[in-house]
């Protein structure tokens, strides 16, 4: 709990942290066809309705990213009912907010946070009106101000997470407890039978955390390495690429060793009929760190109802609500508590220790985005041969 | 047999025959040519910036040379492994159904049949792959019951195996084959099977030397229609395959997915389609100079009798 | 259809058939039915070697199906089936000395000439590629078809097609060739022409042909023996004169040219037969199941009636005379045809040679008589007139 007193320097480290696809890019096509999420008969508004007008308001969000109930409520008391597309990389996202130049019909996005500069300079997001945020102030101070948002011009923390793994206990007998546990174990008990994250920058992130170099790391050198680790070394012992490993690997027992972030995993071990067999790791000697935002689109025709949309979750009740759901933390404060207090499952899992929290940091976008594409690129092309 | 001796009928004559082609024409050159054209165009452009997909200030070759790297060329191996493998199981398994389908089924039957053939085609092709991983995982169907049954005393897990990528492709495809081959089979004329018979050829050396023979373009059709769809697919191998399911596609969405640049993925676009269709010449050019090279002696040994000349 | 190739075939041809029964057809008490329907019941037939045999009847009657039991496409539901003396009702097509001349003829589109000819010798073993060679050259050139050797079937004439579906079942040298109408998609001219090629070939040969055929000139012009059946039986096999003259049953004698029938009842101790308007002669009795006046079917050929002028007012009532009009003349060929009305209701058909008498004008009043050695008489039960025969 006490995590927050030290998130702020924690969770501001100068940087911004690379697009993180939260579920498959297959997991995005299976849902690709605009599914409303959402039909809650729009009927009489709340009495605590600010009267917006809007029938619907258009979200393009990573996917299985807000609870359906919450949603649901939403709609009864405010009348809006929400919309979600998905999408699989903030640089999908981006790519289509930019050449819809304003026409794109979303309302609401979730960039990560070191996205948001460019795409406020970018003119893609319009500027919060804080007096329609009156639930702002239950935003754990942690969690606002970002240096990639002074002030929360144009964001509002939805969820924040790391990256670990999780692993099958009957197959691995031992303790894993870093990164360099995760690749002994890949190439020993659970080679074959491990899946990574599908995101290059994730991928690539693991040896510069064990290496303590810079996740983000455009030392050539240091790719390099990762090149020569990745493709020769640990390729042949993956079995799959799979970013979402707890909506059916973990319950079905697919993989042995599974690099995973922690509202996936939580939701995963939740799932499975045997609990105590898999063990969650956040490794060492360091682990990624990321928040992902509510934005309002700049030419949305209904900003008064997105307002009343972020203004609304931001409520700790139906925080917890969609705490409990993606297995993120939401950053509203008391949440915590208030999970505690309702017994969720795997609590820890979501709120991770304050000492965890001293190993996380963010990435940055940088010119190496391309070379850890090209790396995991032939990473998939030799464990496939 | 003598069927096409007969001119267009004159009301036909008056219709510029060009006319009749336009729709399909317009259609190709909006869906296809000029698709095809805008990735060409792009493929000689470039990523200018993190947040731009593609730009054609410069005009390169540049993308190409990225495009045919190592990695490329080992996804592609893998891929055309799949690729090749999957059209010949398709085949195989396609052939004697649509023989017997076509042959020993009774006409009032037979739709019966095909309805049953395109049952999978009924749900979205994505859910009923991803129906499969459920299916062969170690928690799976599969496993419980070969467990149960005390085959096995080890939860097995047949996915992510390229058995498994396998069996998905041919799930997902067989239907492709089998119809093209239902048709051109059905087309060949039941008489000719007979005379065959009463010339002295068993049922092995007929479908050898008449069936197959009249139902080679459907058999080719079969063939594209099978593996220029699986060439392209990543989805069923990625689905099945996992990390053993990388193919060529893959590489291509995740230009244009991940990395945001248009460019190298229209570049590896284009090297993929002039790849595939390379494979597809060599490989009609190869079936060509076999049937050629097991036919020649039989066509010497009756060439010239038309001139009277000796053998 | 000459040269040393052609002597060849007819001497291995005879050599195959000589003797022991090879190119025998036996058919014994084979029943065939589809779906319930029977379609063959009950049939025996036996062919001589290096007979020609046709199997005439009406559409449906259930020839194919009885040559497709030989060639080996049906099996017959019980009954037996031999060829040169050995049952084979068990055996696959292709295992059977017997070759088939289809309907559609049946070429294999993407093979020449040539190789459709060649395809028979090249499913057995041990012929060498030089004797195929020879071989097909051989049947080239008895068919006359070796300018097109090379061609492939769909453009060939429909006569030129089926020459080349003869050469590749002859080649074959089997000890029976089955034809299944082989020249119904033919023109008259070429048709008549091809019949007397094939019977050459045939009598050249020495092959056994079972030759199908609804055509009843055909089967009569052709034959060493004619079959005839209806719904799947024979009615009467016997070579085409006695099919003519002696017709089996009313139905026979229908199909096989033309007749004149009356309907009528036995008189005078099976002497006479009383039919409406007259009085018909028999040249000898006939004797009918049980007593009184039996019903029975009588038939006279039209080339057996002669036609006489008469005085409008004649009417003699004399026996095998019956009075009418000519209500029309046509001349075939050589023969003046009439049609007389009977005044007591026939319709009578009569045909003369053109030379014997003078043309009767329509509406002249005439007397057509013919004798008692001319006269059929059949049950009255039998099937009426099939209307292919009437149609001839
Ligand atoms: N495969 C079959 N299934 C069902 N009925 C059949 C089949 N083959 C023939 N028949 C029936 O059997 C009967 C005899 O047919 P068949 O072909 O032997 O006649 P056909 O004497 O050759 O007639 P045609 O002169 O018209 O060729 C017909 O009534 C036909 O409908
Ligand atoms: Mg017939």
């Amino acid at each position: 709990m006490n995590h927050h007193d030290h998130t702020p320097r924690l969770l501001a480290p100068a940087a911004r942290v690379a697009g993180l696809p939260r579920r498959t890019f297959l997991a995005g096509l299976a849902a690709a066809a605009s599914v409303p999420l959402l039909a809650a008969c729009g009927g009489s508004k709340g009495s605590g309705g600010s009267g917006s007008a809007a029938a619907e308001l258009r979200a393009y969000s990573w996917s299985a990213y807000d609870d359906p109930k919450v949603l649901a409520d939403f709609a009864a008391k405010y009348g809006p009912k929400v919309l979600v597309d998905s999408y699989s990389s903030n640089e999908e996202m981006i790519a289509k907010l930019a050449a819809a130049k304003g026409t794109s019909g979303y309302d609401i996005v979730i960039p990560t946070g070191v996205f948001v500069p460019q795409m406020a300079a970018n003119g893609l997001l319009q500027e919060l009106d804080h007096a329609k945020l009156p639930n702002l102030a239950n935003l754990d101070k942690a969690f606002q101000n970002q240096e990639w948002d002074q002030g929360n011009k144009y964001t509002v923390t939805k969820y924040w997470g790391t990256t670990g793994f999780v692993y099958d206990t009957r197959v691995v007998k031992r303790d894993l407890k870093t990164w360099d546990d995760f690749f002994d174990a890949a190439q020993k008990e659970a080679s074959g039978k491990t899946s990574l994250v599908d995101d290059p920058g994730e991928i690539c992130a693991m040896l510069c955390f064990a290496r303590g170099w810079h996740q983000s790391t455009t030392d050539k050198a240091q790719l390099d390495q990762i090149e020569t680790f990745l493709v020769d070394t640990l390729a042949r012992h993956i079995a799959a690429f799979d970013s979402s490993p707890g909506s059916s690997a973990i319950p079905q027992g697919t993989h042995a060793l599974m690099h995973c972030w922690n509202g996936d995993a939580r939701r995963g071990i939740l799932a499975s009929g045997d609990q105590d067999r898999w063990k969650w790791v956040l490794p060492g000697p360091k682990t990624n760190l990321w928040m992902d935002n509510w934005a309002i689109v700049k030419g949305s025709a209904n900003a008064d109802a997105a307002h009343e949309l972020i203004n609304y979750v931001l409520d700790p009740a139906v925080a917890v609500k969609q705490v409990d759901f993606v297995g993120y933390g939401s950053g509203v404060t008391g949440s915590e508590e208030e999970a505690k207090k309702l017994k969720l499952g795997l609590i820890d899992m979501i709120f991770p220790s304050a000492e965890q929290l001293t190993t996380m940091y963010t990435g940055v976008i940088n010119e190496g985005q391309e070379r850890r594409m090209a790396i995991v690129n032939k990473m998939k092309a030799k464990a496939g041969a | 047999m003598s069927s096409d001796r007969r001119g267009p009928r004159a009301a036909w004559r008056a219709v510029p025959s060009g006319l009749l082609a336009t729709p399909a024409l317009a259609w190709i050159a909006l869906f296809f040519v000029a698709p095809v054209g805008l990735v060409f165009w792009y493929s000689l452009g470039r990523k200018p910036g993190l947040y731009q997909t593609h730009a054609n200030d410069v005009l390169t070759l540049d993308r190409y040379r990225e495009a045919l790297g190592d990695t490329f060329l080992t996804s592609f191996a893998g891929t055309l492994r799949i690729g090749l493998a999957g059209t010949a199981l398709c085949l195989a398994i396609g052939l004697p159904f649509a023989y017997w389908l076509a042959v020993k089924v009774r006409p009032h039957r037979r739709f019966v049949v095909l309805a049953l053939v395109l049952v999978p085609f009924w749900t979205n092709f994505l859910i009923r792959t991803i129906g499969w991983q459920v299916v062969l995982s170690p928690e799976g169907f599969a496993s419980r019951a070969m467990q149960s049954l005390g085959l096995i005393d080890t939860p097995f897990s047949m996915l992510f195996t390229r058995g498994a990528v396998l069996l998905g492709v041919v799930y997902n495809y067989l239907p492709m084959m089998i119809l093209p081959l239902y048709v051109a089979l059905d087309r060949v004329d039941g008489s000719l099977r007979e005379a065959s018979k009463d010339l002295g050829a068993n049922r092995w050396r007929t479908a050898l030397q008449v069936t197959l023979p009249l139902a080679r373009p459907g058999i080719a059709a079969g063939l594209l229609l099978v593996f220029i769809p699986l060439m392209g697919d990543y989805v069923t191998a990625a689905v099945l395959g996992g990390a053993r399911g990388n193919m060529v596609g893959q590489l291509v969405a995740s230009q244009f997915q991940q990395a945001q640049n248009w460019a190298l993925g229209s570049a590896m676009a284009v090297v993929l389609i002039v790849v595939i269709a390379l494979t597809i010449l060599a490989t009609a050019a190869v079936g060509a100079a076999c049937t050629w090279l097991l036919t020649h002696r039989r066509r010497r040994e009756l060439a010239g009798i038309a001139e009277g000349s000796p053998a | 259809m000459s040269s040393s190739a052609t002597r060849h075939a007819v001497t291995s041809a005879r050599r195959a058939g000589a003797g022991d029964g090879t190119g025998s057809v036996e058919l014994r008490s084979v029943r065939k039915s589809f779906g319930g329907v029977t379609v063959v019941q009950d049939l025996d037939l036996s062919v001589n070697p290096g007979e020609f045999l046709s199997l005439l009847g009406p559409s449906g009657c259930g020839k194919t199906t009885t040559l497709r039991m030989l060639a080996g496409f049906e099996q017959p539901d019980s009954g037996e089936v031999l060829i040169s003396g050995a049952a084979v009702q068990h055996l696959p097509p292709h295992k059977r000395d017997v070759n088939t001349v289809f309907q559609s003829y049946a070429l294999f589109p993407h093979m020449t000439v040539a190789a459709n000819i060649a395809y028979g010798l090249r499913q057995r073993r041990g012929i060498d590629r030089a004797e195929i060679r020879s071989r097909v050259s051989e049947a080239l050139d008895m068919v006359q078809m070796t300018r097109f050797a090379d061609r492939k079937p769909n453009r060939l004439s429909g006569g030129q097609q089926q020459r080349v579906a003869l050469a590749r079942a002859l080649v074959n040298r089997p000890s029976v060739l089955l034809l299944d109408e082989p020249l119904a998609a033919l023109d008259r001219k070429l048709r008549e022409d091809m019949q007397v090629e094939l019977k050459l070939l045939q009598s050249r040969l020495g092959t056994t042909f079972v030759f199908v055929t609804h055509d009843q000139e055909e089967a009569l012009s052709m034959s060493d023996r004619v079959a005839v059946m209806l719904n799947g039986r024979i009615e009467q096999i016997a070579d085409p004169y006695t099919v003519y003259e002696r017709p089996a049953t009313a139905f026979v004698a229908g199909f096989i040219g033309q007749q004149n029938f009356f309907d009528g009842t036995v008189a005078d101790g099976g002497r006479t037969i009383e039919i409406d308007g007259g009085t018909v002669l028999l040249a000898e009795p006939v004797t009918t199941p049980g007593s009184g006046a039996a019903a029975v079917r009588v038939a006279v050929r039209p080339e057996a009636v002669a036609v006489a002028e008469a005085a409008p007012d004649e009417s003699d009532g004399s026996a095998n005379a019956l009075p009418g009009t000519v209500a029309a003349v046509s001349l075939l060929g050589d023969v003046l045809q009439y049609v007389v009305h009977a005044d007591a209701g026939h319709e009578l058909l009569a045909r003369v040679p053109r030379r014997q008498a003078g043309r009767l004008a329509e509406g002249a009043r005439v007397r057509c008589s013919w004798a008692p050695s001319d006269v059929h008489v059949f049950p009255a039960e039998a099937t009426p007139r099939a209307p292919i025969g009437s149609a001839k």
